[in-house]
């Protein structure tokens, strides 16, 4: 396991766990996260067909600390800099083409709501409990959070979270599709972990990667484009099958 | 009662024409696999009806048992590594023209400016749940089986069929359901947002031909929930 601003990764059976590990709170350490190189270089690990996001101990992660950024910003550190590598990074695991999936006990607050938004999937704990509370420090959610929810929840209910501040539960979250599903807390890195197993375990890369670059393109290419990358997927994973067979029938 | 049938003869469809309401058959049973030649037909048969006024909506469904078991993958990739060996040594891989144009009838078919309901009985996989998720409803018999087998294979749904799944179903179940490959049955398709309606197997084609001839004129795809709400509140028994 290695740990590089109080996040941590290991890699369990083809599946990567970033954990979130400065309990009791798992706040950041920085605005960026951690370095977008160090995330570039866990998940470039050749054979990695799935990734868990998960918080130590009771909690996902409470996010950055207000007090941290505006300091700083008065010791005339560039913040904005932070601020745009952070976007970077979530944006990485965004993209990443294997499945992401994020496993929500207790807090998940601003920073820590931005890093579950960037995730593909979301499970969380009856106790999980989601805010943007950055409004009431008079400052905004900065990792692209602001797009990312209204995409997940809609207009209203973003501009309600985000401007309002408060706090939501499970049920709530849920219920306004920020979360895809609650499982008990005891089960929910079993059931995370299980079903990133479930659904990579017999696939080759190549098909993972193919089905994760349809559904990104989906979010981020016009329709027609998007359909035409699919079949261009589809031609080159039929010619890689096609070559396997011949492989495997040849001496 | 007057039954029109296009002129031109298809060898692996069947599409008659009864008040307005055309119904087109996918007729290769048991299965009504879906071949190259099926593609060509459902092509230039989806163009008379774009340019046929008569038809005032469109019911697809399966001949026999089944609506599809979807396309002859062995038959698609020879077809695709064909116009391979055409490139004479070159690296360079092209997409066949056949496909990309699969997903422009398919395309085509979903801008219909007429209402598209997709009548599923028995297996509904692959491209024919693709080819379904392109019709503007679903409906389907109790015993209907849907599924992307795709992966299992090692390929992946080629025709919109994820970009569908990812709208109606949202991506958790997409994924889950695509990487997967797993099939599933009717109430689990309607619980997902796939099918719209489950019916009891000798109503389907009965109900979806009614309802298709109670759509207003003026039908636009948006309102769905309501042509929807209003015809199985009053007149389903």
């Amino acid at each position: 396991m290695e740990t590089i601003d109080n996040i941590s990764w290991e890699i369990r059976e083809k599946i990567g766990i970033l954990t979130l590990n400065s309990p009791p709170e798992n706040y950041l350490a920085r605005p960026a996260v951690l370095p977008l190189e160090t995330l570039k270089r866990w998940t470039a690990c050749e054979g990695l067909k799935g990734l868990l996001v998960y918080g130590a101990g009771k909690h996902f992660s409470g996010g950055g600390q207000p007090e941290h950024l505006f300091r700083m910003a008065l010791s005339g550190e560039n913040v904005g800099q932070d601020i745009t590598a952070g976007k970077a990074v979530l944006e990485h695991l965004e993209n990443l083409t294997i499945p992401v999936i994020a496993g929500i006990r207790g807090i998940c607050f601003g920073g820590g709501l931005e890093i579950a938004l960037a995730c593909h999937i979301r499970f969380c704990a009856e106790n999980a409990l989601f805010a943007f509370p950055e409004v009431n420090h008079r400052i905004l959610p900065g990792l692209a959070g602001t797009l990312r929810l209204t995409e997940t929840t809609g207009f209203p209910r973003a501009l309600t979270m985000i401007l309002g501040g408060d706090m939501i539960d499970a049920t709530e979250a849920l219920e306004m599709k920020l979360v895809d599903q609650i499982v008990p807390k005891s089960e929910l890195f079993d059931h995370a972990f299980g079903l990133l197993k479930k659904m990579t375990h017999d696939r080759p890369l190549s098909v993972i990667h193919g089905v994760m670059n349809a559904m990104h393109n989906a979010r981020n290419l016009s329709r027609e484009e998007a359909m035409k990358e699919e079949t261009r997927i589809f031609c080159m994973l039929v010619r890689e099958e096609i070559r396997r067979t011949h492989e495997n029938q040849e001496p | 009662m007057e039954t029109v049938s296009f002129p031109t003869a298809y060898s692996t469809l069947t599409f008659h024409l009864t008040e307005g309401i055309g119904l087109l058959r996918l007729s290769t049973p048991p299965s009504n696999k879906m071949s190259p030649l099926f593609f060509r037909e459902f092509d230039a048969v989806i163009n008379q009806i774009k340019d046929a006024p008569l038809v005032k909506a469109l019911v697809i469904s399966g001949a026999g048992r089944h609506f599809s078991s979807g396309a002859d993958l062995s038959l698609l990739m020879e077809e695709i590594i064909r116009n391979d060996k055409l490139q004479d040594g070159q690296m360079e891989q092209t997409i066949p023209e056949s496909l990309v144009g699969n997903y422009q009838s398919f395309s085509a078919l979903e801008a219909l400016p007429i209402p598209v309901i997709a009548a599923i009985r028995g297996v509904c996989l692959g491209s024919a749940l693709e080819l379904a998720l392109f019709s503007h409803f679903r409906f389907c018999s109790e015993e209907a089986v849907f599924g992307l087998p795709e992966t299992t294979f090692n390929l992946i749904p080629g025709i919109g069929g994820m970009t569908h799944m990812l709208e109606l179903s949202g991506k958790t179940v997409a994924l889950e359901y695509i990487l997967r490959g797993k099939t599933f049955d009717a109430s689990e398709a309607q619980k997902i947002g796939l099918v719209d309606q489950l019916l009891p197997r000798h109503n389907l084609l009965p109900v979806a031909i009614d309802f298709a001839g109670k759509i207003p004129a003026n039908y636009h795809p948006a309102k769905k929930g309501r042509y929807l709400k209003n015809y199985f509140k009053h007149d389903q028994t």
